[in-house]
C-alpha cells in the first residue's frame, strides 16, 4: 500500500474505530465462544496490519503525518480532530501489537467469554484515540473510555481482591481527571476570552496567554491525571494491586499501554500547552522518579508474588522514562520514548509468561515456585529472555532505551544520572530473584518430582505464536533500535524546540 | 377564553380531557388496556404540541404558548407515556386499577405542562399544585402496601407546608408589586423601595422554600428518600423525572425576568446548590439499597441544575435544560429497570437482590448500568457532557466554588453509582429465579438506552434546539 492511498481513506478513524465494530459484533454473537473470540483475533490482527502499512509506508518526517479533523459540538467548540505523528504512529503500534497478544494469552476464556474480549475491543478504541486525538475534549473522553473496559476487566475477571484493585484503580486515576477536566475547562474559558474563539483544539491552545501562577494551577491539574497513570511515585499505590488483581490480557494492557498514555499525555498536552509550569516543575519531576526508581526497586525486592514483583518493576522503570523526560534533551526523550516502547513489550511478554505459569502450576508465589527450567525448558527459556530484558541486558531491548536515558540524564542532572544507573543494579537484583524462584532450584512445593500433576504441558502452538514475534521484537530492539529511533527524531526536537506541536 | 385560546392550549387539554374520559369510561368498563389508551392519549398531546402551532402567544396571562412551552408538554407527555408503558406489567402483577392509574398519570402530564408553560404566579401555582395533587394519589397507589401508605402521608404533610409557603410568597409579591403577571411583577418589585421591597423579597425567600420542597434541595430534601422508597416504582420515575424537571422548566424563565433582582437572591441560591450537593452526596455514600441512593443522588443533581439557573443566561441555561433533560432520560431508564425487575411479592431494591443479576439480565442490567454511569457523568454517555456543560457554565459564569464543589462531589459520586454496578457484574449470583419483565418496558430501556448513547456521541442537534428555545 503505497502513501498516497493511505491518505486517501480516512485511515485513522478506521483504526480507530474498527475495535469498537468488533466490540458490538462480540456482543452481537455473544452465544458463541468461537465466533467472539475469532472476531477479537481478526479485529486486533486488522488492527495491527494496518498500523503495520502506516509504519511501514508514512515518511519519517517531523509534523503531523496523517490529520482528520471534523465538527463536532460546534455549541462547545469542540471538533473531532485526529492527527498522527512519529510518536504517537509508535504508540499505536505498540497498543496493536500488545493488543493481539492480549486476545491470544485470552484464547481460552471460559467465563463470559464474549463480554470478556469486547472489553478489551472497547478498551483498544480507548487506547488507541487516546494516542490520536487532539482535541482536548475527544482526548479525555477517550481517556476516560479506557477506565471503564478495565474497571470491569479487572473486576469481574481478576484474581483475589479483585473488586477493591478495580475501584482502587478506576478513583485513582479519576480523580486526576477530573483535576484535568477543571483545568481543560479553565483554559478553555480564558483562551475563549483572550481570543474571542471559543476551542478545545491543542493547537489554538497553545496561544492562549496565562499569568505565571494560573499557568503553574493548570498545569498541576494536568500533570496530576498524568502522573497518577503513569504512576509517579507518591501516586503509584494503586498500581501493584491493580495489576497483580487484573486476568492476563489486563495486565499486559495495562502495563503495556495504560502507562505510556500517562507519559504521552504528558509531552503532548502537558508541556506543550505549559511550557513555563514545565520547566520549573522538571527538578520535582526528576526527584521523584528517582525515589520511586529506588523505592519501587526496595519493594520488588521483597514480594513473593512474581506477578507484584513485575507490577513494581513498571514503577522503576517509568522512574526512568520520568527522568529521561524531565532531562528535557534530544537524547534522554528519544531514550524515555524507546523505554516506554520496550517497557511495554518486555513487560507485555512477562505478564503473558506469567499467565502461562499460572495457567500450569495454579500459583504466582516465589516460595512454592522453581525448578521449572526441569519440567518447562521452552517456557523458561522464553521467561529467562524477558526477565533479562527486563533488567537492562546489553543485546536486549530494555538496555538501549536505560542507556540514553543515563547519557541524557548526565547532561542535565550528572548526580541523578549516577544515582540512576545505581537503580539498574537493582532492577537486576529483583529481576535475578524471580529468575532463581521460578527457573532454579529444586523443583517447588507444588511439585515433587514423580507426582503426576508435575508434568506440565510445554508450550503449545497457540504459545509459541505468541511468543516468537515478541522476543524477536525484544532482540530486534536492543539491536537495532534506530527502527523506532528514526521517526521520533524528527517530533521530539519539534516537541523541545517549540515547546510545541509538530 | 376565546376560542382561539383554546386551540392554543389544546396539548394540555387533550391530557385533561383524555384523562377525565378514560376515567369515566373505566368505570364502566375495568381493563388494563386502558393503561395503552393512556399511551396514545400522550403521544396525540405530544404531536398535537410538536406540529400545531397555537393561535395565540399567551393564554388568559397565565400560560405561555411559545416553543419553549411547547417542547416542555412534548417532554412531559412523552414521559407520561413512557412511564404508563413501564407501568403496564406493574399494574398487573400488583393489581393495580388501570384506568385511574392512567388517568392520573395524564393528569399529572398535564399539570407539568402547564407548570412548565407558566407566565404568571398563579399559573405556576396551578400547575404545580395539579400534578402535586395527582401525585399524592399515585404514591400511596399500592394501597395495602404500608410502606406506600407511609410515603403517600409524607409527601402529602410535605407537600401541603410548601403549597401554604407557595401561596403565602406568591401573595407578599402581590402585594409589593401588584401584579401577577411575571415580568411585571418583577419590574414593579424593582421600581418600590423600602418596606414594600423588602416584602417582595420575603415573598421570594418563600417561594425559594417552596421549590425547595418539590425539587428536593437540601436542607428541604428529608421526604426524598421515603417517598422513592415507598412509591411504585414506575410512579417513583415519573416523581423523579417530571415533578421536579417541570419546576425547573418554569424557573428557566422565572429566573430570567427577575433580571437585577436576582443579585439579592445569588447568595441563597449558591447556598442551596453548595449543600445539595454535599449534603446528598454524603448521605448517599452509606445507602445500600438503589432507591434512596437515587433519592439521595438526585439532591445532588437539584444542586447542579441550581447551579446553572444561578449562573443563568444564555448559557447556564442552555447547559441546565441539557442537564435536565439527561438527568430524566438516565433516572427514567433506572427505574424502568426497577420495576421491570419487580415480581408479584417482591420490588428489589436492595443491593444483594442485585447480586449477580448481570449476568442473568445481561440487557436490562447493562442499561441499568449505562444509566448509573450517565448519572456519574462517565464518557461517551449523555451524562458526561451535561455535566461539562454545567461546569463550563460554572467557571464562565464566575462561580469557580461551584464549579469545585460539583467535580468534587462527581468524584464520590462514582461511589455510590459504582456500588450496585460492582454488585451486578462483579459479585456470585445467588440461585433464584428469572425476574421476566414485559416488552412495553424493554421498549421504554431500549428509547432510553439508546437516548443516553446517542446524545453522549453527538449532542450537537439538543444542543441546538435547547439555544434555539431560549430567548
Amino acid at each position: 500500500m503505497t502513501f498516497v492511498s493511505l491518505t486517501e481513506l480516512p485511515i485513522l478513524s478506521l483504526i480507530l474505530w474498527l475495535p469498537l465494530a468488533g466490540t458490538l459484533l462480540c456482543l452481537l454473537f455473544r452465544h458463541s465462544n468461537f465466533a467472539c473470540r475469532w472476531l477479537a483475533l481478526l479485529t486486533t490482527g486488522a488492527v495491527l496490519v494496518l498500523a503495520i502499512c502506516l509504519f511501514v509506508g508514512l515518511p519519517t518526517a517531523p509534523g503531523w503525518l496523517i490529520r482528520e479533523d471534523y465538527a463536532w459540538i460546534p455549541t462547545f467548540g469542540i471538533r473531532y480532530s485526529l492527527a498522527l505523528d512519529g510518536i504517537s504512529l509508535l504508540l499505536v503500534s505498540l497498543t496493536a501489537v500488545l493488543q493481539v497478544a492480549a486476545v491470544l494469552i485470552s484464547w481460552k476464556q471460559k467465563e463470559h467469554p464474549a463480554l470478556f474480549y469486547a472489553l478489551v475491543l472497547l478498551l483498544e478504541t480507548g487506547i488507541i484515540g487516546v494516542f490520536l486525538a487532539t482535541d482536548l475534549i475527544l482526548f479525555y473522553l477517550f481517556w476516560e473510555l479506557m477506565l471503564i473496559p478495565m474497571l470491569f476487566l479487572i473486576g469481574v475477571w481478576g484474581h483475589g481482591n479483585r473488586v477493591y484493585a478495580a475501584l482502587k484503580f478506576f478513583f485513582f486515576t479519576l480523580a486526576g481527571s477530573l483535576c484535568m477536566l477543571l483545568a481543560i475547562i479553565t483554559l478553555y474559558l480564558i483562551h475563549g476570552e483572550q481570543s474571542g474563539i471559543y476551542s478545545f483544539a491543542l493547537e489554538s491552545l497553545m496561544q492562549t496567554q496565562l499569568s505565571p501562577g494560573i499557568e503553574m494551577l493548570l498545569y498541576g491539574g494536568f500533570l496530576l491525571a498524568f502522573v497518577v497513570k503513569v504512576p509517579l511515585f507518591p501516586f503509584h499505590t494503586w498500581l501493584p494491586d491493580a495489576h497483580t488483581e487484573a486476568p492476563a490480557a489486563g495486565s499486559v494492557d495495562l502495563a503495556g499501554l495504560l502507562l505510556k498514555t500517562g507519559i504521552y499525555g504528558l509531552i503532548r498536552f502537558a508541556f506543550p500547552l505549559f511550557p513555563h509550569a514545565a520547566q520549573q516543575s522538571l527538578p520535582l519531576l526528576a526527584v521523584l522518579a528517582l525515589i520511586g526508581i529506588f523505592y519501587a526497586a526496595w519493594i520488588a525486592y521483597v514480594q513473593t508474588d512474581v506477578k507484584r514483583v513485575v507490577a513494581y518493576s513498571s514503577v522503576a522503570h517509568m522512574g526512568f522514562v520520568i527522568l529521561g523526560l524531565a532531562a528535557w534533551n534530544q537524547l534522554a526523550w528519544e531514550g524515555a520514548l524507546l523505554l516506554m516502547v520496550n517497557h511495554g513489550v518486555t513487560t507485555g511478554g512477562l505478564f503473558i509468561l506469567i499467565a502461562m505459569l499460572q495457567d500450569r502450576t495454579g500459583s504466582r508465589d516465589l516460595r512454592a515456585l522453581g525448578g521449572m527450567w526441569k519440567t518447562l525448558p521452552f517456557f523458561s527459556a522464553f521467561f529467562l529472555l524477558f526477565c533479562l530484558a527486563s533488567l537492562g541486558l546489553p543485546g536486549l531491548s530494555n538496555f538501549a532505551g536505560e542507556i540514553l536515558v543515563l547519557l541524557g540524564a548526565f547532561g542535565r542532572w550528572p548526580v541523578f544520572a549516577a544515582l540512576a544507573a545505581a537503580g539498574v543494579i537493582f532492577s537486576a537484583a529483583y529481576m535475578l530473584r524471580v529468575v532463581q524462584g521460578v527457573l532454579w532450584g529444586p523443583l517447588g512445593q507444588l511439585c515433587k518430582i514423580g507426582d503426576k500433576d508435575c508434568l506440565h504441558e510445554d508450550l503449545d502452538r497457540r504459545e509459541w505464536l505468541l511468543l516468537i514475534p515478541l522476543a524477536l521484537l525484544v532482540v530486534w530492539l536492543g539491536i537495532y533500535p534506530t527502527t523506532i529511533l528514526e521517526p521520533l527524531r524528527g517530533p521530539i526536537s519539534l516537541l523541545l524546540q517549540g515547546g510545541g506541536l509538530p | 377564553m376565546s376560542l382561539l385560546e383554546l386551540q392554543a392550549l389544546l396539548p394540555q387539554i387533550i391530557l385533561a380531557l383524555g384523562a377525565t374520559a378514560i376515567l369515566m369510561l373505566g368505570a364502566w368498563y375495568p381493563s388494563r388496556k386502558w393503561i395503552l389508551a393512556g399511551v396514545g392519549i400522550a403521544l396525540v398531546a405530544a404531536l398535537c404540541a410538536g406540529f400545531v402551532s397555537p393561535a395565540v402567544a399567551e393564554v388568559a396571562g397565565l400560560y405561555s404558548t411559545g416553543r419553549y412551552a411547547c417542547f416542555f408538554v412534548i417532554v412531559w407527555s412523552l414521559l407520561g407515556a413512557f412511564s404508563l408503558l413501564l407501568s403496564l406489567r406493574y399494574a398487573e402483577i400488583h393489581d393495580l386499577p388501570g384506568s385511574e392509574y392512567s388517568s392520573l398519570v395524564l393528569f399529572a402530564a398535564c399539570g407539568m405542562g402547564l407548570l412548565s408553560a407558566a407566565t404568571s404566579l398563579i399559573g405556576l401555582f396551578l400547575g404545580l399544585e395539579a400534578f402535586t395533587l395527582v401525585f399524592y394519589v399515585l404514591i400511596a397507589f399500592k394501597r395495602e402496601d404500608p410502606r406506600g401508605a407511609e410515603a403517600g402521608l409524607k409527601y402529602l404533610v410535605m407537600g401541603a407546608v410548601a403549597t401554604g409557603f407557595l401561596a403565602f410568597g406568591i401573595s407578599l409579591i402581590y402585594a409589593a408589586s401588584g401584579s401577577f403577571h411575571l415580568p411585571e411583577a418583577f419590574v414593579g418589585l424593582q421600581q418600590t423601595a423600602g418596606g414594600m421591597r423588602t416584602i417582595g423579597l420575603v415573598g421570594w425567600a418563600l417561594i425559594l422554600v417552596a421549590i425547595g420542597f418539590k425539587v428536593s434541595l437540601a436542607p428541604f430534601h428529608l421526604w426524598t428518600p421515603d417517598v422513592y422508597q415507598g412509591a411504585p416504582a414506575p410512579v417513583t420515575a415519573l416523581l423523579a423525572t417530571g415533578s421536579k424537571g417541570a419546576v425547573f422548566a418554569a424557573l428557566v424563565p422565572l429566573f430570567t425576568a427577575l433580571g437585577p433582582l436576582k443579585a439579592d437572591l445569588e447568595v441563597i441560591l449558591w447556598v442551596l446548590a453548595a449543600l445539595s450537593m454535599l449534603v446528598g452526596t454524603l448521605a448517599a455514600l452509606p445507602q445500600r439499597n438503589l432507591k434512596r441512593m437515587l433519592a439521595y443522588s438526585s439532591v445532588v443533581h437539584m444542586g447542579y441544575l441550581l447551579t446553572g439557573l444561578l449562573v443563568g443566561g444564555r448559557v447556564g441555561n442552555r447547559a441546565l435544560l441539557f442537564y435536565l433533560l439527561a438527568y430524566s432520560i438516565a433516572t427514567l431508564g433506572a427505574f424502568g429497570v426497577l420495576s421491570s425487575f419487580s415480581r408479584v411479592d417482591d420490588e428489589p431494591q436492595e443491593y444483594t437482590d442485585f447480586r449477580g443479576l448481570g449476568y442473568l439480565h445481561p440487557r436490562r442490567s447493562s442499561v441499568l448500568a449505562a444509566c448509573l454511569l450517565s448519572l456519574a457523568g462517565i464518557p461517551p454517555l449523555v451524562g458526561f457532557f451535561a455535566k461539562f456543560g454545567i461546569f463550563s457554565a460554572a467557571l464562565k459564569g464566575g462561580y469557580p466554588g461551584l464549579a469545585l464543589i460539583g467535580i468534587l462531589t462527581a468524584l464520590a459520586s462514582l461511589y455510590y453509582y459504582l456500588s450496585p454496578i460492582v454488585v451486578l457484574f462483579m459479585q456470585q449470583r445467588d440461585a433464584r429465579q428469572l425476574r421476566r419483565g414485559g416488552r412495553h418496558e424493554y421498549i421504554v430501556l431500549a428509547c432510553c438506552f439508546a437516548a443516553i448513547l446517542l446524545l453522549g456521541i453527538y449532542p450537537a442537534p439538543l444542543l441546538d434546539l435547547l439555544g434555539s428555545l431560549l430567548p
